[in-house]
C-alpha cells in the first residue's frame, strides 16, 4: 500500500473515531440530563470496599479494550461507569435457576464490576427486592410507567409456551411468564436476556422439552440482546450496559444476538491448551499423564472448537480461572440448543450414540462398510457364474469368423 | 464381420478433474478421520511438535481443493466444449431403463439397457449423489474452517453461510453431519470402484482404463 493511502486511512479512522466521541459525549451529557440521580456515589463504594482509584484507572483500560475501543475512550468508561447507577432496570425471572444472578452477585473479592452491578438501580428484581405479593407487583407497575421507554428490560429464563404458558405461573395475579413478558418488554428501551436460558431456552428447551420452553425472542417475536452463557461472564454484562449508556445504543450483535466483542471469537482459538491440540498431545481420561500436563481435552469431549464465546479472555471469579484452565472440556453453554447438539458433554461428537445403545456413527459406518464389502463379494462370485459362458460365446464366435 | 474401434469418451479435463478429485477425497477421509478421533503423540517437547496443525493444515488445503474442482466438475457439466454432460445425469428419468438396469445388476438379465447417454440410469442417480455429497461437505467444511478465521476468503465464505450454521443447529451439528457424510463418501468409493472393475469384467468396454486414456472400446459391424 503506498504511503499517502495509509495517511488517508489513517484520517478517515481517526475522524470516525472523533465522531464517535462527540456522539458518546453529547449522549453523556443527556444522560445526566434525563435519567434520575445516581442513587450511590461509586468511587466511595469502590474505596470502602478497598479498590484503589489505581485500580478503577486500570479495570476502565481493560473495559475499553475489551470494547475494542481506542485508549481515548477511557475517561468515557470511568464516567459511564458513574453514571452506571442512573440506568433504570427491570429484571425479570422465568424458568430459570437463578443461578446467574448469583454468578453475578457472589464472588471471593468482589472487583469493580461486581460493585458497579452492586450499584446498579434496580427497580425490580424478584430475589433481591424485600417487596412481596401485591406490593411487588405495584413496584413492577411503578417502574414499567415512570420510566416507560427508559428502562432496560433483563431477562431471566426461558418461557414455557405449553399450557398456554400456565406451567410458569408468576405474582398475586397469576400471570403467566409470557404475560409478563409481553407487558414489560414492550415499554423497555431494550431487552437483554442474561445466560442462555432466556437467550436460546438451554436446559427447559432441551429435549424432549414437556413445556415447549423456548427463548424470549422465539416466544415474543422481538429481538433481544443475548449474553449467553450458562452462566455468563459479568463483564459481558456489564460491558454491554457501559456500551449503551457511552452511545446511547446496543453494541454490534452477531447474527445469534449475542455481542461481537464478546462473542466474536471461538474458545478454541484463544484456548491457553491450543499448541497442545496442534502439537497432537491430548488427555486420554480423566486424571492421567497428560492431565496433570495439562494437555488439550479435545478426546474428553471438550466443545471449545464449536463454542463462541469470551471465557478464556475474561476467565471467572476475578480473573482466578475458567472451566479449560480447571481442567474440565467447555460444554459448549453459549451456544443454543448446546444440550443437544454438544451431547455427550464428556466424549468427542462422533461418540454421540442412537437409541441409547453403543451405536454410534463409526460403529454404524464401519458396519455398513462391512456389509458393502460383503454384498460385492457375493455379488461378485454371482456375476462369475452367470457371465461365465460370455466368453465361451465370444471366442466360439470368434472361430466361426 | 466384427471389428473393435476405439471412441473418445472422456475429455482431458474430466479425466484430471476425476483423478484430482479422487486424490483429494482419499487425503480428506485419512486426514479427516484423524482430526476425528486423534491418538496423542506423547514422547518429545510440545514446542518440537505440529502433527494436529500439520494435518489440518492438509485438510483444509485439500479440503479448497476440493470445492474448486466441485466448481470446475459443475462448470464443465454445462459448459465443455467436448461434452456437457448436464442432460446426462437425468438418465434416471427414463423409467423403463432404470427397472431394466437393475435387473442386470442383480444378474436376472444379462444384457443391460440400451442408453445414449453418458451415465447408466442408476448411474446417473449415484454421481447427482455424489456432487451432493461432495457440496454439503464442501459447504460444512468451509463454515468449520471459516469459524477459525477473522479475515480473508474463508472468512467471508463463513459470514455468508453463517444462516446455514444457525439453521442447521451451531458449528456442533455442523461438525457432526460433516463427519457422517465422510462415512457417505466412504461407502460410495468402495462401491464405485467395484462397479467400474464388474462393468470392465462383463461388457468388455475397457471401462477402468478409460478413466486414464479417455477412450472406450466398441464393436462395430462392418
Amino acid at each position: 500500500m503506498a504511503k499517502g493511502n495509509h495517511s488517508d486511512y489513517k484520517k478517515m479512522i481517526d475522524r470516525q473515531y472523533k465522531d464517535l466521541m462527540k456522539h458518546c459525549q453529547e449522549h453523556m451529557e443527556q444522560v445526566e440530563k434525563n435519567l434520575p440521580e445516581s442513587t450511590d456515589d461509586l468511587h466511595e463504594m469502590l474505596r470502602a470496599r478497598g479498590i484503589s482509584r489505581r485500580e478503577f484507572v486500570k479495570w476502565t483500560s481493560a473495559i475499553t479494550a475489551a470494547l475494542m475501543l481506542p485508549p481515548i475512550f477511557r475517561p468515557m468508561v470511568a464516567k459511564a461507569a458513574e453514571n452506571f447507577s442512573r440506568l433504570p432496570i427491570v429484571w425479570l425471572h422465568f424458568a430459570e435457576c437463578t443461578g446467574c444472578s448469583e454468578a453475578f452477585l457472589r464472588s471471593s473479592y468482589p472487583n469493580v464490576d461486581d460493585i458497579l452491578l452492586e450499584t446498579i438501580s434496580l427497580e425490580y428484581h424478584e430475589t433481591l427486592m424485600a417487596a412481596s405479593g401485591y406490593q411487588a407487583e405495584q413496584n413492577l407497575e411503578k417502574a414499567i410507567h415512570d420510566f416507560a421507554g427508559k428502562f432496560i428490560c433483563v431477562i431471566e429464563g426461558a418461557l414455557p409456551r405449553g399450557l398456554d404458558g400456565k406451567y410458569l405461573t408468576l405474582g398475586p395475579k397469576g400471570k403467566t411468564g409470557i404475560q409478563v413478558a409481553k407487558e414489560v418488554t414492550s415499554k423497555a428501551a431494550a431487552v437483554i436476556c442474561i445466560g442462555s436460558c432466556s437467550a436460546f431456552g438451554n436446559i427447559q428447551a432441551a429435549n424432549p422439552n414437556p413445556t415447549d420452553s423456548v427463548s424470549i425472542s422465539k416466544a415474543l417475536g422481538i429481538s433481544t440482546v443475548n449474553i449467553a452463557g450458562c452462566p455468563p461472564n459479568s463483564v459481558n454484562f456489564t460491558g454491554t450496559l457501559l456500551h449503551y449508556l457511552m452511545f446511547g445504543g446496543l453494541p454490534a450483535l452477531d447474527s445469534l444476538g449475542r455481542p461481537v466483542w464478546a462473542y466474536g471469537k471461538r474458545i478454541h482459538d484463544y484456548c491457553e491448551r491450543r499448541p497442545h491440540y496442534d502439537a497432537s498431545e491430548f488427555v486420554e481420561e480423566w486424571g492421567d499423564a497428560a492431565a496433570l500436563k495439562g494437555w488439550c481435552l479435545y478426546k474428553v469431549g471438550c466443545k471449545g472448537p464449536y463454542t463462541y464465546a469470551n471465557c478464556g479472555k475474561v476467565r471467572f471469579n476475578d480473573g482466578i480461572s475458567w472451566p479449560i484452565m480447571a481442567g474440565h472440556g467447555c460444554i459448549g453453554c453459549t451456544e443454543p440448543g448446546f444440550w443437544d447438539t454438544m451431547a455427550p458433554l464428556e466424549k468427542p461428537l462422533p461418540d454421540k450414540s442412537y437409541g441409547g445403545g453403543e451405536k454410534t456413527v463409526d460403529k454404524i459406518g464401519i458396519a455398513l462398510t462391512g456389509v458393502a464389502a460383503a454384498g460385492i463379494a457375493a455379488h461378485a462370485v454371482a456375476s462369475a457364474i452367470r457371465h461365465r459362458k460370455d466368453d465361451r460365446i465370444n471366442t466360439e464366435e470368434e472361430k466361426h469368423d | 464381420m466384427e471389428k473393435i474401434t476405439s471412441v473418445r469418451e472422456w475429455s482431458v479435463a474430466i479425466r484430471i478433474n476425476h483423478w484430482a478429485m479422487a486424490l483429494s477425497i482419499f487425503i480428506l477421509i485419512v486426514t479427516g478421520l484423524y482430526i476425528a478421533s486423534p491418538f496423542t503423540l506423547a514422547k518429545g517437547e510440545t514446542v518440537s511438535k505440529f502433527f494436529m496443525g500439520n494435518v489440518r493444515y492438509a485438510h483444509i488445503l485439500f479440503g479448497v481443493i476440493l470445492l474448486f474442482l466441485f466448481i470446475w466438475r459443475v462448470y464443465l457439466a454445462f459448459f465443455s466444449r467436448f461434452h456437457a454432460d448436464w442432460k446426462d445425469f437425468l438418465a434416471w428419468t427414463n423409467i423403463k431403463n432404470f427397472i431394466h438396469q437393475i435387473k442386470f445388476y442383480l444378474l436376472i438379465t444379462k444384457e443391460g439397457p440400451e442408453y445414449k447417454t453418458l451415465y447408466g440410469p442408476l448411474q446417473s442417480l449415484a454421481y447427482i449423489g455424489l456432487l451432493f455429497m461432495v457440496f454439503v461437505i464442501c459447504v460444512t467444511g468451509l463454515i468449520l474452517m471459516g469459524a477459525g478465521y477473522h479475515t480473508g476468503f474463508t472468512y467471508v465464505a463463513a459470514t455468508i453461510l453463517r444462516p446455514v450454521e444457525n439453521l442447521l443447529g451451531g458449528l456442533a451439528m455442523i461438525r457432526y453431519i460433516h463427519h457422517i457424510f465422510t462415512w457417505f463418501f466412504i461407502l460410495f468409493i468402495v462401491v464405485h470402484i467395484y462397479m467400474a472393475f464388474w462393468y470392465d469384467a462383463v461388457l468388455k468396454k475397457g471401462t477402468v482404463s478409460s478413466m486414464i486414456s479417455g477412450n472406450i472400446f466398441k464393436r462395430v459391424k462392418e
